[in-house]
């Protein structure tokens, strides 16, 4: 507040000594710069956007074919498909959700809603925002020492799943925490004066009307989920399994990780290309198309809310 | 009762439905409501008016224990309704929600269908399936909305007027059938015809229900009210029939606020 007012001062005096003319240029000369930096930085990153899908699909379309997306791969993993780690991120995708949702959901539900502004809910909090910042492979080492070691899931699907359900429980939380907040309050007075209890009005008031906003952040972590290959790394993921999964105990292959190994590892890499921007397509393709049906399920809720 | 209840604000009346005795409010260290006693008579109007601030919003939210949601709200006193403490310790708040309804300021509809605002409260008390359909259309009728929606009752609350969102507030209210109403300035954000038509719907209603006005709008409380009582800095300084108060107060502030010298 100080600050901002000694700034203020200041320009007020620097604005004043170059006097009213030259006051203007300047504020317009300022418009334009800033206008023209903000219109830079948008395109920027929209154009990186566009150069990047445009590179992986140039490259890997070619590739891309019933064989590539419903086959094993073969011959050292440089023909056949990457039907296994397709299936592979699917399932992780499904399983971390499926843990990761209902979990952060209520979490988020009890601090909003239940939770007064007490000495442990600061604490939670605060646990909360520094998880949502730490980096994946930490939470990999930990699921590899909690899950796969002391509990003894081995390597798994089951063990991966849980280690990233715990990597995206602080984004579900922190979202549907501002989507609860979103919802008026008055929805909550008026159910509660016809005397409905508290958790009736939460479960057919507060949350249908914050379920678009939980639905956003699900997208997030879809895509997270997709994406990280640290924490799989260290708790399941296989190199090489010509195989699916055949229980929660397996291990499995999952695209992220299968993509590192074509690009890494192998003596023809430089012949594999095709096959890596490929995968790299279809991991693309899996996290657009998923993120488009959660649009779609959010755009249902807003019409069916009115919002 | 009357045991209970010392100096306690006139009228004395044959039937009370709601009597408050040394009922005081505090918010932290403010306190917002002093020492207020009153009964208040059964199927009849009792409007509550005085100055913003005046603690007789704070008031009504005492009859439905609203004031319990309010951080660091501690009351002390008796709030008897039917004979029954409704802060004794055996009160289920929830039930006591369903006896003392409330319509709020703004006209708040759930974001749903028509229907489904109306059908809300009854469904979860567990009425049963094939009488819902009349307990809305009861509750519609009641509200004088049914003509207005009848033939559009799955299209969003959202879609109505402001009035006609007030009004299905009512009838939402109405559908869990409580005793008594509780209206907190039920149309201070509505123009004059659906203040009208609310007006005449809440005399209506006195017949079935005991009511309980708050109102910024002194005319409106000589228009619908039986009793009146006048709320000036967290106190109930005169309570009475409505003629007597507005014709011949007993009390000079009363009487200033009532001829518009302040407030």
């Amino acid at each position: 507040m100080e600050l901002s007012s000694k700034v203020y001062e200041k320009d007020h005096k620097s604005i004043r000594a170059q006097g009213g003319l030259s006051m203007g240029l300047n504020a317009r000369t300022n418009e334009r710069i800033a206008f023209t930096l903000l219109t830079l930085s948008a395109m920027t990153v929209a154009g990186f956007v566009v150069i990047i899908l445009a590179y992986i699909i140039y490259n890997g379309y070619s590739v891309i074919s019933i064989e590539f997306l419903t086959e094993m791969p073969r011959m050292r993993m440089t023909q056949g498909g990457i039907y296994p780690a397709i299936v592979g991120t699917v399932l992780l995708i499904i399983g971390s959700m499926g843990v990761a949702l209902p979990m952060g959901v209520m979490a988020a539900i009890y601090l909003n809603e239940y939770a007064g502004e007490t000495r442990t809910t600061w604490l939670i909090e605060m646990a909360i925002n520094n998880l949502a910042g730490t980096p994946s492979v930490v939470f990999g080492l930990f699921g590899l020492a909690l899950f796969v070691k002391y509990v003894g899931f081995g390597s798994s699907l089951l063990s991966a799943c849980l280690t990233l359900s715990l990597l995206i429980i602080p984004v579900i939380i922190r979202s549907t925490q501002e989507a609860l907040i979103a919802v008026p309050n008055e929805y909550r007075d008026s159910s509660l004066a016809l005397g409905i209890s508290k958790w009736q009005t939460i479960r057919h008031v507060v949350l249908p009307a914050a379920i678009p906003g939980i639905i956003t952040g699900s997208i997030l972590s879809i895509g997270r989920v997709a994406g990280e290959t640290a924490p799989i790394l260290l708790t399941g993921a296989a190199y090489f399994l010509p195989r699916l999964p055949d229980s929660i105990y397996s291990q499995f292959m999952a695209l992220p990780y299968h993509l590192f190994v074509l690009a890494t590892s192998g003596t023809n890499i430089t012949q594999n290309r095709p096959i890596q921007y490929g995968t790299a397509l279809v991991l693309l393709s899996i996290v657009l198309g998923l993120n488009i049906i959660a649009v779609l399920i959010r755009r249902h809720y807003r019409q069916k809310l009115q919002i | 009762m009357t045991e209970v209840v010392q100096n306690i604000a006139q009228p004395r009346v044959a039937q009370p439905h709601i009597t408050v005795g040394n009922l005081n409010l505090w918010y932290g260290e403010k306190q917002a409501l002093k020492n207020i006693s009153m009964h208040i008579p059964k199927n009849s109007v009792t409007a509550l008016i005085g100055p913003s601030g005046c603690g007789k919003s704070t008031f009504i939210r005492c009859l439905n224990r609203m004031n319990d949601l309010v951080k660091n709200c501690r009351i002390e006193g008796k709030v008897l309704i039917e004979n029954k403490d409704i802060y004794g310790a055996d009160v289920d708040v929830v039930e006591l929600r369903k006896q003392v309804g409330m319509v709020f300021q703004k006209p708040n509809p759930f974001p749903m269908s028509i229907y489904d605002n109306v059908a809300y409260g009854p469904r979860i008390h567990g009425v049963n399936k094939k009488d819902i359909n009349g307990v809305v259309e009861g509750a519609l009728h009641s509200a004088a909305l049914w003509d207005e929606t009848s033939d559009r009752l799955k299209s969003p609350a959202l879609s109505l007027s402001g009035g006609q969102q007030q009004r299905l507030c009512i009838a939402r209210t109405l559908a869990v059938k409580p005793r008594i109403i509780l209206f907190d300035e039920p149309t201070s954000a509505l123009d004059p015809i659906s203040t009208s038509r609310i007006e005449d719907l809440i005399m209506n209603l006195k017949k079935d229900y005991t009511i309980v006005i708050v109102t910024h709008n002194m005319q409106q409380a000589a228009r619908i009210s039986d009793y009146t009582g006048f709320f000036f800095m967290g106190e109930l300084i005169e309570f009475g029939q409505t003629r007597q108060i507005f014709h011949s107060p007993k009390e000079k502030s009363t009487e200033d606020y009532i001829t518009g010298r302040f407030g």
